[in-house]
């Protein structure tokens, strides 16, 4: 290595070091990727155990913008989607500010905050169903006892009633790690400024509009663009809960693309929803990137 | 024990250049100091005398061998860190060992030269300990038998002293000299702390900017400054500047700063004379109180023991004296003071450079 | 004095609203475990039988026994998880460590390019992925499952450890270079031994994520390689559906993950809350 600069040492062994992680990421991400983006432009048939590709250009695409299956997804997911943000972020901030006050300040609560993260998808699916069964669901036997209803309800049996218990399920399991972040990011406000700004005579609620808000823009930015971005990933509990129906009212726009991908076998079409899930990330994942760089919390602070 | 050059040495980070042009010759054994405030590129400098920052462009050399392309533990340069940069997992000995560890040195070799430095520097009860374990003293310590089980050819210090509180630090002074002077290593010290630099150093180079303003023994830093710069870093209280203009005339000649007039032999002001606009500068030390001289009312007295200093509002602005011990002067009082011309310096308002000061002392 | 009443009464909603939160947060949970402990009468009773008499274990006894699927999904789901959790440390720790101290080029992009695999669903990646799995035979294998949880936890590990190497004050590497190690030294035996909390946390999540991993279980696999989630999966689509026993199942198959959460809670929010903010 005699003859070469530090610099020059340094980029060599890091290339070395970086190359395996590289490589697997690479070829099992981002060729499928481009492979994917490939595939949305063919028509692909599986006739006799083969792949059969006729190049269409956009034509899936037009396809599926003229679909009604496609656009009622699209208002399904964005429906979904902002009831979702807004719901967990909302209540999660809430969650985070009763745990930064000192009476919430038992580790019990922290712990409650980190099961159902831990809990799989797929699992929490399977107890929901089994909460929100028609026939024998704790929910319909509470509410029953409690007076508040009459009879046992089907909650997944309207399109209407379904989306909005996949809503409540999903708001459930995700409150809890939005507010652990909410909160990692309130406690980083020194105590400092709440002095001072009693001091200048702000009561609780000036206080929180004057010194927390505004040293939470840019946690709370980041918790609304990652939560957007989970919402897109559901999966797991409309597989279990309701396969995208009752009459489509469940399906959103990553269901759909494994329906058609997987059920339908409409690989090319299938990989053109897919792609269209993707950029729509890829917006918002450039877009939390930025906030990220100094520069962006700087512009945010 | 080496020899160090540095030729034209440059670092640039991008478009920004932290050192400019850098020529330094070390002699073999010598305790030098980069002296300067902090972003002036002292510690960069430093770093590339390590090897631990490629230089951008010119040479390093030890023993006349460039090195710019060695490692720092090819070079054999030994240093000590600001912030001592223990390993926090290893203890005191694996510390000063680890060293020797990486050499594949015997196990029972490493352990007689561990014990032999901790014995120099008192640290055998702490060998077993961890750093956290250790005070700021004893950590210090412990970076210093680092770099001393190397027995290195040069030893380089960045700025060991700063984290220590101002008793420590005195006393870590003359540690450092003592072991310099047993020890003979080539030594090459950071540091924004002039009188640490003027105490402890063989030479000291002033930096400013990423540029080398005067490098020189503790003394010609002192007492003739290359330039306004040096003359303000060097010195505690700061040196008096005002802008004034060289009065010549048959009986009282000097520099005439606001209303007074400071005397000069008349040879002195005719060359001040010829010179562009000037500034007189008046370390605080050489400002004498008596009976006569310029009048001055006294504004503030802070006496620190030894001395106090007084700030003194005359025609020409606030100047700080330095009297000896616990003044007893008041604010609102009336005195007189007077500056020998010898300690009189000029420097040119302009460039800032120091010009000739009496003939007294032609060399300036 | 209408300070302290306000005062009081805004203690007592803020308790109030606490323990509001802690019903709705415990009470699915607890449901689980409760109505994994009663018999199958006792459950489909209107209202549930909550005598004494409708609790047993029996439900966990059959699913362990009968349901020999949820046996075989708990070794395949431990394989799975401790292989993939182990080989993204090995290769992402290093490649973290390149990302924070060796002034790659083009690490921006490269970081850009990690954080945008984490930002889209699977199935974006699924279909091509699949054909290349039939090829090379990889389908229903827990190898091919492995391979393919890489690529999503190698990023993680990538992103948090990058974050806390870049916490480590360079002093320590410096003198490490002054002593004469190699950077492959240095990490090995400075950076890594003080890396241990966040190194360990980033391994409970990979190994949960691996665990609770669902939609590329379901499309990659088929009788072998299935984990724990498609068992569970399979248990509630059933029409003669045994709820305890489906509870149970599903209680197995959470616990182990809840328990390595919650005793791990605080390293996994740190370096996960650290890693998304501070980026």
């Amino acid at each position: 290595m005699a003859g070469a600069t530090l610099q020059q040492r340094r980029r060599r062994v890091g290339v070395v070091a970086l190359l395996p992680a590289m490589a697997i990421i690479l070829a099992i991400l981002a060729y499928p990727m481009a492979a994917s983006l490939w595939l949305s432009l063919h028509h692909v048939a599986l006739a006799g155990g083969l792949l059969q590709q006729d190049f269409v250009g956009f034509a899936n695409y037009r396809e599926l913008f003229a679909s009604d299956t496609f656009r009622l997804a699209v208002a399904n997911s964005a429906f979904f989607s902002v009831c979702e943000v807004v719901a967990v972020v909302g209540l999660g901030l809430g969650v985070a500010l009763l745990l930064n006050h000192p009476i919430g300040r038992f580790g019990l609560f922290r712990v409650l905050l980190i099961v159902p993260w831990a809990i799989a998808p797929v699992a929490n699916a399977v107890l929901w169903k089994w909460i929100l069964n028609a026939n024998y669901g704790i929910l319909n036997a509470v509410l029953v006892q409690v007076g508040l209803i009459d009879e046992y309800v089907t909650w997944l049996g309207t399109p209407a009633r379904a989306l909005y218990m996949l809503l409540i399920v999903d708001i459930w399991k995700s409150i809890p790690f939005i507010a652990l972040l909410l909160l990692a990011g309130l406690q980083k406000i020194p105590a400092m400024l709440y002095r001072a700004a009693r001091l200048d005579g702000a009561n609780a609620w000036q206080q929180f509009r004057f010194v927390t808000l505004p040293s939470l823009r840019t946690t709370l930015a980041i918790a609304i663009i990652l939560q957007t971005l989970w919402s897109f990933k559901l999966f797991d509990l409309i597989y279990v809960l309701t396969r995208g129906g009752p009459a489509d009212g469940t399906l959103l726009l990553n269901y759909l693309a494994y329906r058609e991908t997987f059920n339908f076998l409409h690989i090319g079409n299938g990989a053109a929803v897919a792609n269209v899930v993707f950029f729509a990330s890829l917006v918002l994942a450039i877009l939390y990137i930025r906030l990220l760089r100094p520069g962006g919390r700087k512009a945010a602070a | 024990m080496a020899k160090v050059e540095l030729m034209g040495v440059t670092k640039r980070f991008g478009a920004h250049e932290v050192c400019a042009n850098i020529s330094l010759a070390i002699v073999d054994g010598e305790f030098v100091t980069l002296l300067g405030p902090p972003g002036c590129g002292k510690t960069t400098t430093l770093n590339m005398i390590a090897g631990l920052e490629d230089v951008t462009s010119g040479e390093i050399r030890m023993d006349g061998k460039i090195v710019n392309d060695l490692t720092p533990f090819e070079r054999d340069v030994a240093m000590v860190f600001q912030n001592y940069a223990l390993y926090p997992h290893m203890t005191v000995a694996e510390n000063i060992g680890f060293t020797l560890r990486l050499r594949h040195m015997p196990r029972a070799e490493i352990a007689k030269r561990v014990e032999a430095i901790a014995e120099v520097l008192e640290l055998t009860p702490s060998l077993g300990r961890l750093p956290f374990q250790l005070s700021g003293g004893q950590q210090q310590r412990v970076a210093i038998g680092r770099a001393m089980v190397r027995e290195p050819k040069t030893f380089l210090f960045d700025e060991p002293f700063s984290n220590l509180d101002a008793a420590l630090r005195v006393r870590m002074r003359s540690e450092i000299k003592l072991l310099h002077r047993r020890l003979g290593v080539t030594s090459i010290f950071v540091t924004h702390d002039q009188e640490e630099a003027l105490s402890i150093s063989d030479r000291v180079a002033v930096m400013n900017r990423g540029r080398v303003e005067q490098f020189g023994t503790p003394e010609e830093i002192y007492v003739r400054p290359v330039s306004r710069y040096v003359a303000r870093f060097i010195g505690s209280p700061q040196i008096d500047l005002q802008e004034g203009e060289a009065v010549i005339a048959e009986h009282g000649s000097g520099f005439r700063v606001g209303g007074a007039l400071f005397s000069l032999p008349r040879a002195t002001a005719e060359i001040l004379g010829h010179l562009g606009p000037l500034e007189l500068g008046i370390r605080p030390e050489h400002v004498v109180l008596s009976e006569r001289g310029v009048d001055a009312i006294v504004e503030i007295v802070q006496p620190v023991g030894p001395a106090s200093f007084v700030a003194l509002r005359w025609p020409g602005g606030l100047l700080t004296a330095r009297a000896p011990g616990m003044s007893r002067l008041k604010a609102g009082e009336a005195v007189h003071f007077f500056v020998e011309p010898e300690q009189m310096m000029f420097f040119d308002k302009a460039s800032g450079r120091r010009v000739l000061a009496s003939p007294s002392r032609p060399e300036g | 004095m209408a300070r302290r009443r306000r005062q009081q009464f805004a203690n007592w909603a803020i308790g109030f609203s606490l323990a509001l939160f802690t019903v709705w947060t415990l009470a699915p949970i607890l449901w689980l475990v409760v109505s994994s402990l009663m018999e199958q009468q006792a459950l489909t009773a209107t209202p549930p039988d909550f005598s004494a008499g409708s609790f047993t274990l029996q439900n966990y006894a059959e699913v362990m026994t009968a349901a020999a699927a949820l046996g075989h999904g708990l070794l395949n789901s431990l394989i799975v998880a401790v292989a993939t959790t182990a080989v993204a440390l090995a290769v992402g720790a290093p490649a973290a460590y390149a990302l924070a101290r060796l002034q790659l080029p083009g690490a921006g992009l490269i970081l850009l390019l990690i954080l945008a695999t984490q930002m889209f669903p699977g199935i974006v990646v699924a279909i091509p992925l699949f054909i290349v799995m039939s090829r090379v035979g990889l389908i229903d294998s827990r190898l091919g499952l492995i391979v393919v949880y890489l690529s999503f936890n190698l990023p993680i590990v990538i992103w948090i450890l990058r974050g806390f190497f870049l916490g480590i004050p360079t002093g320590l590497e410096r003198a490490a270079s002054v002593d004469g190690a190699s950077i492959f030294q240095t990490f090995r035996l400075i950076v890594l031994p003080i890396s241990w909390p966040p190194i360990f946390a980033t391994a409970i999540f990979a190994f949960i994520e691996s665990w609770n991993e669902f939609f590329f279980a379901l499309i990659l696999t088929r009788q072998n390689a299935q984990t724990v989630p498609l068992v569970i999966s399979q248990f509630a689509g059933q029409y003669q559906t045994v709820f305890g026993q489906m509870m149970a199942a599903a209680a197995m198959a959470v616990a182990p993950v809840v328990f390595l959460a919650v005793i791990f809670r605080r390293s996994i929010m740190q370096g996960f809350s650290e890693g998304m903010i501070k980026g």
